[in-house]
């Protein structure tokens, strides 16, 4: 009798406690109709306190200019922005403006949740080539390039006085000088430090496969077979054998550390993979002026080093906004009109826009304005812009991490990890 | 457990006349109404935020439901694709790994504390409250991040090995052989709860068994093994399941210390972390609905289990 009864309620209990996972989502519908101009635009981001301050600064700014629209914001942060996103989404309660990253573009855009811009009249005549297409998916301009980024070394200056050991030629080095290099620097500054921090992640990959005639993404899939990026594992544990990087274990954990603690900033490293709209927040992390340095080519020449512009972040909008007219006339005053881009400066990355780029320049602090020279200086070094993450893509910079570090570990070989890899890239896509 | 055998020892009058019987049954009615109403906020709950969920979770279990777009009926091809999943198995691997070290250990160094709690100290009630201090921060975020950064690389606990002599260059939660060891230690840590609910059992048992058997001569050991493990055995069986069940759910303690991804090398990639993974990082709600359905038959399997081998070691006194 008692036997049956805890029988039951336990076996309820672990039901129930196994489905509380997938329980915690929910969600109503929004608010009524707008006439001429009138809207209560829902705005979504993630950021930082600056960003979250300028972000609120504009918003109030363009609210007071279009007394008719009414903005509700919902800032948030990187690593549960995209949770809440698809739980909203899913619950029909998408933000009417969403700050977007190359990353899951097309996860939304392929599965037709984003709003045509151009269609609603969306602006970019004056932007820089090569700065528009990445948010382009199916022809169709899903999202607006919302700052240039490119992918970058960053070199801790100090570090490099402490090995006493030079600044390299960033238009000449190749990735095996660069692990030489590295080596170097790790004999020569004793304490732990080591001449690279965290390297191995999908930009570098895609840099160096782009060098080697490859894509990391093709319109059909991936970009690459399983052959082709055997020489990048093997030379993942050729840099970890130079003790180019970090040990194993402090690699994995360096992989996962927020920039404000990673080996670059705190002096444990002389140089780290960076995208360019960090250079700022590295410098001031790191108390010191960070060089931006180009990433190696395979030839040794920086004209074939086949760089490339990425928006740091892209503005969309929802194609089941109630106001798409509105939406999108926000988005127009954000990326093309000088007063947006006063409050916001190059905190979001470079303006893509030449004309708004001129208008702010002066006013750039001497960090942001090393990085817009930076972009302009690359220009001639740009190859064809890489397509966004097809679905299914947005991760694969964990997977290459797990396989990288089954071959530091000496679990696995450059060949299988290789093989294991692109099966895996392979199955995820859709 | 005297609670219980207490209560069956209330005797209920057997009614005689018709009369007697229909008074009986109206008692039971009413003391039933109440016994409905107290349950009401659960049930409430029960059935507007549990059942209604499950019933979904059960239908996206069939479907592809990338929660952008509306599901579309797939049949089993969720379940299917589960036999070539190999993260699938890697969960299910260190998962079950977790499970079978952790519990047993952790019930363990729980009994050993509460037998040495009940031994009329002085200043009980603060050693409980310090005992079942890790229990309540145990899953938080927090103690999480601490752990990573004590187990780190260049941590605390390896430079206090270091201190020793030891050439400790190795991360514990950062090398892919030792970082679900010590996620287990972890669990082990917080065994606060299963400790309270050990004294509060231990504290039941009348003292004049032990009497009786001191009399008679009986170790203590003879005492612990025949007096106090069976009367304490419901409680071991009910802290068993209750624990196996919380286990196979970890998630908090994983997710942090690996950010999210189970690594290094998946070798912390928890079933309920590789579910999150599934449903909202790679947009995949339908195959993740499937996983938790599956998790849902193995935990109803291993408690099945559990409840069928209680008949051969759990003793209710009553």
């Amino acid at each position: 009798m008692t036997l049956n009864r805890r029988q039951f309620l336990t076996g309820g209990l672990a039901v129930a406690a196994t489905s509380m996972g997938l329980t915690a989502c929910g969600g109503d519908g929004g608010g009524g109709g707008g006439g001429d101009g009138s809207a209560d635009l829902q705005f979504a981001w993630w950021g930082n306190p600056v960003r979250n301050k300028n972000t609120a600064d504009a918003i109030a700014a363009y609210t007071q200019a279009n007394p008719k629209v009414k903005v509700s914001q919902q800032p948030g942060e990187f690593s549960t922005y995209w949770d809440k996103l698809a739980t909203q989404t899913a619950g029909n309660k998408a933000p009417d403006i969403i700050q977007m990253d190359m990353a899951y573009i097309s996860e939304y855009g392929k599965r037709k949740a984003l709003l045509d811009l151009e269609k609603y009249g969306l602006d970019t005549s004056k932007f820089v080539e090569g700065s528009v297409d990445s948010g382009k998916i199916d022809g169709k301009l899903v999202g607006v390039n919302a700052g240039i980024n490119t992918p970058t070394i960053l070199a801790n200056p100090k570090v490099f006085e402490k090995a006493k050991v030079e600044l390299p030629d960033d238009t000449t080095w190749t990735w095996d000088q660069a692990r030489e290099l590295c080596a170097e620097i790790t004999a020569k500054a004793g304490g732990g430090i080591t001449g690279m921090g965290v390297f191995f992640n999908d930009a570098m990959i895609s840099a160096w496969l782009r060098q080697n005639g490859k894509e990391i993404f093709s319109e059909s899939g991936l970009g690459f077979e399983a052959g082709d990026v055997v020489a990048w594992f093997e030379m993942v544990a050729a840099y970890s054998q130079a003790k180019a990087i970090p040990s194993p274990s402090l690699y994995t954990e360096e992989v996962k550390k927020p920039l404000d603690q990673s080996a670059l900033c705190v002096g444990k490293a002389a140089m780290q993979m960076q995208w360019s709209n960090q250079v700022e927040a590295a410098s001031k992390a790191g108390g010191t002026e960070m060089t931006v340095l180009r990433f190696p080519s395979v030839s040794g020449k920086a004209a074939d080093r086949k760089a490339w512009y990425k928006a740091s972040m892209l503005w969309s909008a929802s194609s089941r906004t109630k106001y798409p007219e509105e939406a999108v006339k926000m988005i127009n005053w954000w990326v093309n009109s000088p007063e947006c881009a006063n409050i916001n400066l190059a905190e979001r990355g470079v303006p893509p826009n030449t004309e708004i780029l001129a208008a702010i320049r002066s006013k750039l602090g001497p960090e942001q304005a090393k990085v817009a020279k930076f972009i302009e200086d690359i220009k001639p070094e740009l190859a064809d812009t890489p397509i966004a993450p097809p679905p299914g893509g947005g991760k694969i910079n964990d997977t290459l991490v797990r396989y990288e570090t089954d071959v530091l570990f000496g679990r696995t070989s450059p060949a299988d990890a290789a093989a294991k890899f692109v099966d895996e890239a392979k199955a995820n896509l859709k | 457990v005297s609670v219980i055998s207490e209560l069956s020892h209330i005797k209920v009058e057997h009614p005689k006349t018709d009369a007697q019987r229909r008074a009986q049954r109206k008692a039971a009615g009413r003391d039933n109404k109440a016994g409905y109403l107290f349950l009401l906020p659960w049930l409430v709950g029960l059935f507007v935020i549990t059942i209604g969920p499950l019933i979904a979770s059960l239908y996206l279990s069939f479907t592809e439901y990338s929660l952008i777009e509306s599901p579309t009926w797939i049949g089993l091809d969720n379940y299917t694709r589960m036999i070539d999943d190999v993260r699938l198995h890697q969960a299910l691997w260190v998962t079950f790994i977790y499970v079978v070290v952790s519990v047993p250990l952790q019930l363990a160094l729980a009994l050993a504390i509460a037998i040495l709690l009940n031994q009329g100290m002085r200043g009980l009630a603060l050693y409980r409250s310090v005992f079942y201090l890790p229990s309540m921060l145990g899953a938080s975020v927090a103690i999480a991040l601490l752990w990573t950064q004590m187990f780190g690389t260049d941590g605390l606990v390896n430079q206090v090995l270091r201190l020793f002599g030891v050439n400790a260059t190795t991360g514990w939660v950062s090398s892919p052989d030792t970082a679900l060891s010590t996620l287990i230690l972890l669990h082990v840590w917080t065994f606060g709860s299963p400790m309270v609910i050990f004294l509060a059992g231990l504290r039941q048992i009348p003292q004049m068994y032990y009497e009786a058997a001191a009399v008679d001569g009986a170790s203590r050991w003879r005492r612990f093994r025949q007096i106090t493990l069976p009367l304490l055995s419901p409680i071991i069986f009910f802290n068993l399941v209750l624990q196996i069940i919380g286990s196979f759910q970890s998630f908090t303690q994983a997710h942090v210390v690996s950010n999210g991804t189970g690594a290094p090398s998946d070798s912390t990639l928890f079933y309920t972390l590789y579910l999150y993974i599934r449903g909202f990082g790679e947009f995949e709600m339908g195959y993740a609905a499937a996983m938790a359905w599956l998790l849902v038959i193995i935990v109803g399997a291993a408690t099945a289990l559990n409840f069928f081998a209680a008949k051969y070691w759990v003793f209710y006194d009553d």
